[in-house]
Formats: structure tokens, C-alpha cells, sequence
């Protein structure tokens, strides 16, 4: 434990970058998937199939493999990002499929009834969604948005692969110093432990504040 | 009618399937041998001349097997468990198209200890997770490791260290068209790369505290990352980095070896006979001109000159 504490402040700034990547990708992803469920439920035929292709090419893709072309393929093809955010784009990009999906499920709970009274009161299509359809899809799936908001938290961990100093690549850095694996490695597990409670019960609340009663 | 169609149609699919799985595993595999990515590797004269360094390998008298030791236990089992990486070429390489097959310098070793408490090069490789070689060896999941383990006093704290057995250093590798980086001095105020959980992640601050430090998981990587121009130079190890640039054109070495790592076989802590008796087995391979023979046949392909004189065993603080 001596190890993590004489280490405190590098290992609190990778923690920070850890943060500031989940935070960005969170944000970004979830803006990014709901667009994608509403392509994917328009009545435009090249939205949806352009949706429906997006999602099956994330969520088929392992994460290590996005990354790694990011990083290395992309400098190839002229395009040289910083690592940090490298990675928040590819996090951003790859979540947002879940993310995606996790709404297109809360859409099938909205009846399609409501749909027709939507157009029936002469609302255009983009009131429907934005009045009717998404608030209520999105309000039932709170609880599976925050796990995929806790899948989006451990995956900043392949981050240390590439380069990045987030909290993975820092304790490494420690523990090559102090050789002591296992209290290092259990302080850093008891973090994202933590992180990832603060999700779930964030998700928690969220949910009881804006469930509908019927 | 329907239900027995089905499985029917079904047959052709799957071989087509997996005709085109094999086909494309035997590109893989094809691919892999003939590159020269990884030099040394494929060497099949390499294992042929180490053939007769195995046949001539000494092997340890009945009494040195202690009984109730960890030799004595090694010995009922059969098998040889050492901690080795599988991704470094020249000291511990595994050839992807035949997963059996691991070459170099650091698993040759391990293969001569075997040798010498077994009678025969029976060994079981877990590759370590660098982190975790402390770990392995105080839960007693290894018996042994080889892995370019750098003796320092933290860790002789946790473990024990036979040995040294190899003494390299960091260099400095740049893009071939770099002039400005000539000594360790010019690192001071550029991107430097790394390779993570190395040494280097320690030295370079030690030697340039003005270098911003990137870490990439493995060396293809962080040469890669060094082509692309990710970063001004990567420090390494002054044997992968020969490998490297031996491999690769855009890439040179800039700067000779600026540290001295003496690499260690780690063992269980607190486990004074079976250090004697690895440091006993040194000795001897070192006597006996084994030692310098697997060194030409791995690091020696790359390296100009001779063989170089082995690190006195216990000559280092932690060891």
C-alpha cells in the first residue's frame, strides 16, 4: 500500500485522465447512439440500412482492434491525432452502437398507438420522435444505459495499450518501480470498483426521478 | 420431409466454412514464416546446432536433488514451469504458425535448466504478464523466470535472483532521416517512446527529466509508433533494438547502450538451496561454453563480434 501512497499524485492525474476520457466518450456516445436508433426507426430506407450497418460493424468489431487501427492505420492514411484523442473518438464511435441498441430496445416499449395519435394531432415526424417517442424510449432504459456506461468505464483500460497514461498505464508504471502486484493492482480494481458503483446508483436515481407512472 | 432436408443443406455450408478458415489460416501461416520480421526466428540451422548443445547439456547428479526441495518437487513432476514472454524476438519468440515452437536466448536457458533437473528440455511456458512476475513466483505458479529480468534491489526484496546471467542496456533508436538526437543529452525536451513495464519507463527520466515519456504495450508497436512519428526516438533494449532496425530501414540506432541491466532468474523468495543450485547450474553451462553457444545462435545473429564474457553470478546488489 506504501507503494500507491508515495505515489499519490501521478496515480490521481492518471485517474483524472481515466475520468476525462469516460466523461467525453460518455457524453459523446450516448448523443451519437440515440441519432443512430432514430435513423434506425426512420422511414427513410438509407437511414436505416446505414444504422442498422453501424451497428453491426461495432459491436462485431473487438474494441483492442478499433483501437489499435486507429492508432497505427489511421497516421498511414495522413490522419495523425494525439492518443488521447484517439482513443475518446474510437471509445465514442464503439459505445454508441450499444448505446444504440440499448434505445432502439426502450423504442419497442413506446406503443405504436401513440405513434399514430402523434400523426393523427399532426405532429411531423421529427415532433413525434423528439415530443413522443424518444423521451419515453430513453426514460426505460436508464438502468441498461448505465451498464453500458460501466462497460464504456473498464474499456478506458485498453487505453494504456496505446500509450495513453490513464490509470491502468500508471499503476504498470508503479508497480514496475515497487514490484508489489497484488496491493497495487487491488487499488486500482477497488477504484473502477468505486467508479463503476457511482454509475450504477447515479443510473439508480436517475431512473426513479424520471420513470413514468402509468 | 423438411426436418431432414435441413441438415442436409447444411453440410455443404459448414465445409465451405471451414474451407475457407483453413485456407485463410494457411495464409496466416505462410505469411508469418516466410516474413523476416522477426530475424533469428525461423532459423531451423539455429535449432539444428542447438540440438547438440541440448544432447551435451549437463545434467545434475541424483544427490543434488535434495530431498523434500523445490528441485525434488520439480523433478517428481516432470516439468519445468517458466514465466517467459512469448513476443520478444531473439530472446523469447514464439513462432505463430507453430504455437510449440519458442526460440531464444532467455528460453533456451530455461530449457538447459530443465535439462539439468529433468534430464530432458520438458518445459511449460506462462507467458507473465511483466506485472504480475512477482506474484507468480511467491503463489509458486512458476517455478522459474526468464524474461529479460532486470535484478534491482525492490524486487530482490520479494524474490530471490540466480545469477546475473546477461547484461545488456538501453539505447536509442530515431526515424533514419533524424540527425538532431546523437547522445542521451539530446532527449532532454522531445517525445520519447518506451515500451511499457520496461526499463526505460524509470531511465529516461532519470537521464532526460525534459522528455515526455509515451508507453506502448509491445515493440512492434512502439516502432511502428517511431516510423509514424508519434514520437522523436524510442529507448529499448540495445538487443531489440539491433533486431529492429535489422527488420526495419526507417528506422537506426542512434545512441549505444547508456545503462547496464543485468537480467536475473527469478525464483521463490527465501529458497536458499535451489538459488545455489540454479547459480551451481550457471556456472557450469557458462564452463562449459553452452552458454556462449546459445548466445551465438539467438542474440549473436544480430550482434557484431563474439560472444561477450558472462556477468560474474552474484556480482550485482540484489542477486
Amino acid at each position: 500500500m506504501t507503494a500507491v501512497i508515495e505515489n499519490l499524485d501521478p496515480l490521481l492525474r492518471a485517474l483524472g485522465t481515466t475520468v476525462l476520457i469516460l466523461v467525453v466518450s460518455a457524453i459523446g456516445s450516448l448523443v451519437l447512439g440515440v441519432l443512430i436508433t432514430v435513423a434506425r426507426v426512420s422511414p427513410i430506407p438509407v437511414l436505416r440500412g446505414a444504422a442498422f450497418a453501424y451497428v453491426q460493424v461495432f459491436v462485431n468489431i473487438p474494441l483492442l482492434a478499433l483501437l489499435l487501427l486507429a492508432v497505427f492505420a489511421l497516421p498511414d492514411a495522413g490522419l495523425l491525432m494525439p492518443l488521447t484523442t484517439t482513443v475518446i473518438v474510437v471509445l465514442t464511435v464503439y459505445e454508441a452502437a450499444y448505446v444504440a441498441e440499448a434505445v432502439r430496445s426502450g423504442i419497442n416499449t413506446v406503443a405504436a398507438g401513440q405513434v399514430e395519435a402523434a400523426r393523427a394531432m399532426g405532429l411531423r415526424l421529427s415532433q413525434t420522435l423528439r415530443h413522443v417517442v424518444v423521451p419515453q424510449a430513453v426514460r426505460a432504459v436508464v438502468q441498461p444505459l448505465g451498464n453500458v456506461m460501466i462497460a464504456l468505464l473498464m474499456n478506458t483500460a485498453l487505453a494504456a495499450t496505446v500509450g495513453v497514461v490513464e490509470l491502468t498505464s500508471a499503476v504498470n508504471k508503479v508497480n514496475l518501480v515497487a514490484a508489489q502486484p497484488i496491493p497495487i493492482f487491488t487499488a486500482a480494481g477497488l477504484t473502477y470498483m468505486a467508479l463503476a458503483l457511482a454509475i450504477g446508483l447515479a443510473a439508480g436515481r436517475i431512473e426513479k426521478k424520471v420513470a413514468i407512472h402509468r | 420431409m423438411s426436418d431432414i432436408r435441413l441438415p442436409r443443406r447444411r453440410f455443404p455450408l459448414i465445409t465451405a466454412v471451414l474451407a475457407t478458415a483453413s485456407v485463410a489460416v494457411a495464409g496466416c501461416g505462410s505469411s508469418d514464416s516466410s516474413s523476416d520480421a522477426v530475424p533469428g526466428g525461423g532459423g531451423s540451422a539455429d535449432a539444428a546446432g542447438l540440438d547438440a548443445v541440448y544432447e551435451d547439456a549437463p545434467v545434475a547428479d541424483d544427490e543434488l536433488i535434495l530431498p523434500e526441495s523445490t528441485m525434488a518437487e520439480i523433478k517428481e513432476r516432470g516439468v519445468l514451469r517458466v514465466a517467459a514472454a512469448l513476443d520478444a524476438p531473439l530472446l523469447s519468440q514464439q513462432d505463430p504458425s507453430n504455437p510449440d515452437d519458442v526460440e531464444g536466448f532467455d528460453i533456451d536457458l530455461a530449457k538447459m535448466l530443465a535439462i539439468y533437473i529433468l534430464g530432458e528440455p520438458n518445459i511449460e511456458i506462462v507467458p507473465p504478464a511483466s506485472e504480475t512476475r512477482e506474484a507468480l513466483l511467491q503463489n509458486g505458479t512458476v517455478d522459474v523466470v526468464f524474461n529479460t529480468y532486470t535484478i534491482t534491489e525492490e524486487r530482490a526484496e520479494q524474490i530471490s535472483f540466480a545469477g546475473p546471467y546477461f547484461t545488456s542496456g538501453l539505447a536509442v533508436a530515431v526515424a533514419a532521416d533524424n540527425e538532431d538526437i546523437s547522445s542521451i543529452e539530446d532527449l532532454d525536451g522531445t517525445n520519447v517512446i518506451v515500451g511499457a513495464n520496461t526499463p526505460a519507463v524509470t531511465a529516461v527520466p532519470e537521464v532526460a527529466p525534459g522528455a515526455e515519456v509515451t508507453s506502448f504495450a509491445t515493440d512492434p508497436q512502439a516502432v511502428q509508433a517511431l516510423v509514424q512519428g508519434r514520437g522523436d526516438a524510442y529507448v529499448q533494449d540495445y538487443t531489440l533494438l539491433l533486431a529492429a532496425a535489422a527488420a526495419n530501414d526507417d528506422i537506426k540506432i542512434a545512441v549505444q547502450p547508456f545503462t547496464e541491466e543485468p537480467y536475473g532468474i527469478g525464483l521463490p523468495p527465501e529458497d536458499a538451496e535451489y538459488k545455489d543450485f540454479v547459480n551451481d547450474w550457471l556456472e557450469q553451462i557458462q564452463d562449459d561454453g553452452s552458454w556462449a553457444e546459445i548466445w551465438e545462435a539467438t542474440l549473436g545473429t544480430v550482434v557484431e563480434g563474439d560472444a561477450p564474457t558472462p556477468p560474474e553470478i552474484g556480482s550485482v546488489p540484489g542477486s
